[in-house]
């Protein structure tokens, strides 16, 4: 497939091409960066790390209503489905990660509320410069992985290089017209260039061979409680992580107009496995960062063959309290 | 002069008595410019202990946060006391706990670190982009040491302190079983100029304001569980019937949920900033405590945390008060 590339003063031009479609970019809301529709091709944010919240917020919002009813009548109104065509801008572990989620919502039962919004065209914008804490390489990624792109974008400095991937990819180049040029034979290797750099960059490692088979023997092990005694038990690892997928359903009745939602939920709260008798299963934090860590590196690779984590660093990055996973994978490596 | 070797020494005879369970400390982090809490039971672990310009957290939050499982029959529930080191803005947490008898006095044993101001990460990040070790800092005169890989770098104070360092009164803890070395001289005034700037604007001014910040929020909580003041054992938060606040998040119940905490924390907030510092998306917490800090200050004359024997202000009442703004 032939690549093309914009030039950056062209870049507006080039979202102007895509105005008919529904679009997501990483943008400023508020203090924070994340996906959102695009409104004004200006407001568009890619010389970033990457976003604070992942790109699983459009295939997967943090609220769905599901449905709509009103109190009494039997009937429900569905939501229009869908809404996202072409998502720009997303980096390659939050790529791959979406491809992990979907092992999960094409499993037991197949969502049509996530795999409509996957139809969407995915972008990719290759790293330059990854962050400090990324550890991508250890986990088969990498900063210009194509996994769960349709096209990727490599940061030329003047120019952004557009290597198609897929037929969507393609699609969306055509769309492009004159706003987009053939690559020259430099621009090819000006991109490989920086994708070989930007590997030498990422100095974090973790050893995920045996990590699987070894987790169910540390059960008791000390070092979930040394890790939990500093947890704060919120939910900042969770809701950042790309793969993290959990949700809860409740009913929200506002006078006679009730709605089933779905909303983000994290296995570091308290809630999260409170019984409805008062048990709960996972009663102190102890209990909780076992099991995120065993959800990740353990229970999720037997069920699905690979692991839930792609090494995007923001729950190091983030963690109020310095928990840091990679850290936690070294204990269980040297734990006897 | 902090002395780290004093601190030292102080926790490995703190820990080797037999009525200490475990010591909260600080230790360096494991990258860039991060101390991470530490709880250390054995004398040997003092060895990492730390107290630098890094140690931002407020560690009087985990005397609250303790998870205590019910105590199986037969067995006496442990009562040994948590040891815990404070700087001078943690110790008014500690007071506050006791004034309202989250905990008991004779559970906790503190040590004071007299404190010259922490660092605000983020402004230390702009300053040093992209630095993976862990990087070690201390306090020399008006300057922060950094030792970076390439070598130490000292930056003035004013331009890596938190902001609430800069204003700071309380350097010195106002409660300690123990200080480990001299208090400093107070360096810092406040006259809620961050405040009075919010203030300043139309109320369609100060909405526009916040309504952007709290449409960002996502509820993780990290505001309310690092709080050392938040530790209602039922949050309000967390019911579901009656459920006040709905778990959709949009921007009238992450509105909800905000205000209510900080009115729950209204005469409670003693300053200390992290509710601020931990969150993901960077919403400007404090301007919203301070302003009901401010108002208890001006309409009560009430500052939380600098008295132990103090009343709580929600709680205590006066016969002589003449309540004239009933009628």
């Amino acid at each position: 497939m032939d690549m093309k590339k914009v030039r950056k003063e062209k870049f507006a031009d080039f979202l102007a091409t895509l105005a008919e479609q529904k679009l997501y970019a990483p943008q400023k809301v508020g203090e924070s960066l994340r996906f959102a529709p695009v409104t004004d091709s200006g407001k568009v944010e890619l010389e970033m790390s990457n976003t604070t919240v992942p790109p699983k917020s459009v295939f997967f919002p943090q609220t769905e209503t599901l449905y709509r009813y009103e109190v009494g009548n039997t009937e429900i109104q569905q939501p229009a489905m869908g809404g996202v065509d072409i998502v720009l801008g997303v980096r390659p572990c939050d790529a791959r990660a979406q491809v992990i989620v979907d092992s999960l919502f094409g499993w037991d039962y197949n969502d049509p509320y996530y795999q409509e919004r996957r139809k969407a065209t995915v972008v990719g914008l290759a790293c330059n410069k990854p962050c400090v804490n990324c550890f991508c390489l250890s986990l088969g990624g990498g900063p210009a992985s194509t996994v769960g792109l349709d096209l990727l974008m490599t940061d030329l400095g003047d120019a952004y290089l557009l290597q198609p991937l897929t037929e969507k990819g393609e699609k969306l180049l055509a769309l492009a017209g004159e706003t987009v040029e053939t690559a020259a034979a430099g621009d090819r290797e000006a991109a490989e260039s920086l994708h070989g750099q930007a590997e030498q960059m990422i100095t974090r490692k973790v050893e995920t061979a045996g990590v699987a088979e070894k987790l169910p023997g540390l059960w008791e092990h000390s070092l979930w409680q040394e890790t939990a005694n500093s947890c704060l038990g919120c939910g900042i690892c969770t809701f950042l992580c790309p793969t993290c997928h959990c949700f809860d359903i409740q009913d929200e009745v506002e006078g006679l107009e009730g709605r089933r939602c779905r909303m983000w939920d994290s296995c570091m709260f308290k809630e999260y496995t409170l019984h409805a008798s008062g048990h709960n299963p996972r009663p102190t934090r102890r209990e909780r960062t076992r099991n995120r860590i065993n959800h990740k590196y353990s229970y999720f690779v037997q069920k699905f063959g690979h692991t839930a984590c792609v090494g995007c660093g923001r729950c190091i990055n983030y963690c109020p309290v310095n928990i840091d996973l990679v850290e936690i994978l070294r204990q269980v490596k040297e734990a006897l | 002069m902090v002395n780290v070797d004093k601190l030292k020494e102080i926790a490995r005879e703190t820990i080797s008595r037999d009525d200490v369970k475990y010591l909260i400390g600080w230790r360096q982090g494991t990258y860039g410019f991060r101390a991470a809490p530490y709880f250390m039971s054995t004398p040997e672990e003092a060895e990492e202990l730390i107290f630098s310009p890094l140690c931002t957290n407020n560690l009087a939050t985990y005397l609250t946060l303790a998870e205590k499982l019910p105590v199986p029959r037969g067995q006496e529930p442990d009562s040994r006391k948590v040891a815990l080191l404070v700087k001078g803005c943690d110790s008014r947490a500690v007071v506050q706990q006791l004034v309202e008898q989250g905990i008991s006095r004779e559970r906790v044993l503190v040590i004071g670190c007299p404190c010259r101001g922490v660092i605000d990460q983020k402004k230390v990040e702009a300053k040093f982009p992209d630095v993976r070790e862990a990087v070690s800092a201390v306090w020399d005169g008006d300057t922060v040491v950094f030792n970076l890989p390439g070598g130490s770098v000292a930056v003035p104070r004013q331009e890596v302190l938190a902001g609430k360092c800069l204003t700071c009164r309380y350097p010195n803890p106002v409660i300690a079983d123990v200080t480990v070395w001299e208090e400093v001289a107070v360096w810092g005034s406040d006259d809620y100029v961050d405040v009075r700037e919010l203030e300043a604007g139309s109320p369609q001014q100060r909405w526009g304001f916040w309504e952007e910040k709290f449409a960002s929020c996502m509820r993780c909580y990290s505001c309310r569980n690092v709080c050392p003041m938040c530790y209602c054992e039922d949050c309000v938060l967390d019911r579901l019937n009656p459920q006040w606040i709905m778990r959709s998040v949009n921007t009238a119940e992450n509105t909800a949920f905000h205000l209510a905490r900080a009115f729950h924390l209204a005469g409670r907030c003693i300053e200390c900033g992290e509710c601020e510092r931990v969150c993901p998306v960077d919403i400007p917490l404090m301007k919203l405590n301070r302003k009901l800090t401010k108002e208890v200050r001006d309409k009560y004359a009430y500052e939380p945390g600098v008295d132990p024997e103090a009343k709580p202000l929600q709680a205590s009442y006066r016969p002589d008060d003449k309540e004239d703004f009933i009628l």
